[in-house]
């Protein structure tokens, strides 16, 4: 065990792992609040564009993007995101799990959407707000609110998730690790039980955090 | 004479098959207090909603000082800016703060500085008497609390019209007297206003106008006086009658 500690780069992996996790929360949120806005929107085309996008890119495997994204987007169209290979693939795999993602950030958020009376959208349009102020200001900032009992659990399994880029990565964050390290000196429990409280010490505080914060930001009616 | 501030011109709505609004014509004039009165189904809510198109219609116009109501988009909103609104169930942002539900519109709306806007606010809450509330959230304050927030909140974008739709219709019979009290200085101060309510008091009290809508069409229109001793439809006392008995 000791070895394996030693002569793997075990925090290294994990650290690749949280880089993922937090550019691809960051992508998904932005991309996918943009979604949610197209699906509340009173553009009829918006709103097609906006379940065409969740519809599709929600019933495709993450494994089957990610392969993708190299094999198609990087090497067939030469789409490449860096003259390194290592950092090309690098780039996929964070577009690819918010991209992805982006798909369940939306569909939270337009939950929370919907969570709020209608008389608070009639009120901020009667004062005279846009569309787009009315979402700024009144109803994005309750739907978030709302949304981040389902938001946390789609950033919880964003960083499960980001264990299928070891099919583009290689070796380069936790799960590609795991699998090296078993290839190069057997599989072992504890050397499996190690990377699994890895990924238990990422994800069980961010439970905790939401549900103490949606209960601490519930917006009081 | 000029122009009345409010014009609608045989206005129709269908919600689906139901008829609701019927050849709705209608003016009122600057500085008039116009109350819609009717049995529950009859429109008028619809109706005070149609004015700033929170409803839409299908025939007929509406203008508001002279400018039809447009469609949709920036001059929609920028006409509804105008136009204050006052709701049944008082619709204050749950999210802000009650000074910041007053600021809001004339800062993103008017560009008001926030100092200015502040500023303002805190004379309007003075004005309704919720001035020592304004750091509170809506759901800390009582419904008359927060009604009047809301009459604040229209006031602060200086409308050329207000429109209360059942604006005590969901408050205890001690908060309805402290929102009708602000109602009336309001009326009294000049403003033009349509209201939907059977507060007969008020209407007495404040009301240059009584409109009695029924099955989505205007029945009757008299002064308030007249309208309540002596209505002429049938229609009319019949609604009268059953909501005088108690």
């Amino acid at each position: 065990m000791g070895d394996i500690i030693g002569n793997y780069d075990i925090l290294g992996a994990f650290w690749v792992t949280i880089q993922l996790s937090v550019l691809s929360a960051l992508g998904s949120l932005v991309i996918g609040t943009v979604l949610a806005v197209f699906r509340v929107s009173p553009v009829r085309v918006l709103r097609a564009l906006g379940a065409f996008y969740v519809n599709v890119l929600r019933n495709t495997p993450l494994t089957l993007l990610m392969v993708f994204s190299i094999l198609g987007m990087s090497i067939i169209l030469g789409l490449q995101l860096s003259q390194d290979q290592a950092r090309d693939s690098y780039w996929w795999a964070v577009i690819m799990l918010s991209v992805y993602h982006a798909a369940f950030v939306c569909e939270a958020i337009r939950s929370g959407v919907n969570t709020i009376p209608a008389g608070q959208a009639e009120a901020a349009r009667s004062i005279g707000l846009t569309f787009g102020q009315s979402m700024r200001e009144v109803l994005l900032p309750q739907a978030f609110r709302g949304a981040i009992a389902p938001l946390g659990s789609t950033l919880i399994a964003l960083i499960k998730n980001t264990t299928v880029a070891a099919v583009i990565l290689g070796t380069a964050e936790a799960a590609g690790l795991l699998a090296q390290i078993t290839e190069n000196e057997g599989a072992s429990l504890p050397t499996f039980f190690l990377f699994a409280l890895g990924f238990v010490i990422l994800t069980l505080p961010i439970g905790l955090a939401v549900t103490s914060l949606s209960r601490r930001l519930a917006v009081k009616r | 004479m000029s122009e009345a501030l409010v014009v609608l011109k045989d206005v129709n709505k269908h919600f689906g098959d139901l008829h609701v609004l019927k050849d709705i014509t209608l003016e009122v004039g600057r500085g008039e207090v116009v109350i819609l009165i009717g049995p529950s189904g009859s429109g008028k809510s619809t109706l005070c909603r149609t004015i700033n198109r929170l409803e839409t219609f299908e025939s007929g116009s509406i203008t508001i000082d002279g400018k039809a109501l447009p469609e949709e988009g920036k001059e929609l909103a920028a006409l509804r800016a105008d136009v204050g609104m006052v709701f049944q169930s008082f619709n204050l942002f749950a999210h802000k703060t009650i000074l910041e539900n007053v600021t809001l519109g004339p800062i993103k709306v008017r560009g008001m500085k926030k100092a200015d806007a502040e500023k303002r606010a805190t004379e309007l809450l003075e004005r309704v008497g919720v001035a020592h509330q304004a750091q509170k959230y809506p759901a800390q304050l009582s419904g008359g609390q927060q009604q009047r927030v809301a009459i604040a909140r229209s006031l602060a974008m200086d409308p050329k019209v207000m429109l209360f739709d059942e604006p005590t219709s969901a408050l205890d019979p001690e908060m309805i007297t402290e929102v009708l009290d602000v109602m009336v200085e309001l009326a009294k101060s000049g403003m033009t206003m349509i209201v939907v309510t059977h507060e007969m008091g008020f209407a007495r009290k404040a009301a240059n106008r009584v409109v009695f809508l029924s099955d989505g069409q205007i029945v009757e229109e008299n002064t308030p006086e007249e309208f309540f001793t002596n209505p002429r439809s049938d229609r009319a006392k019949d609604f009268l009658g059953k909501i005088l008995t108690h």
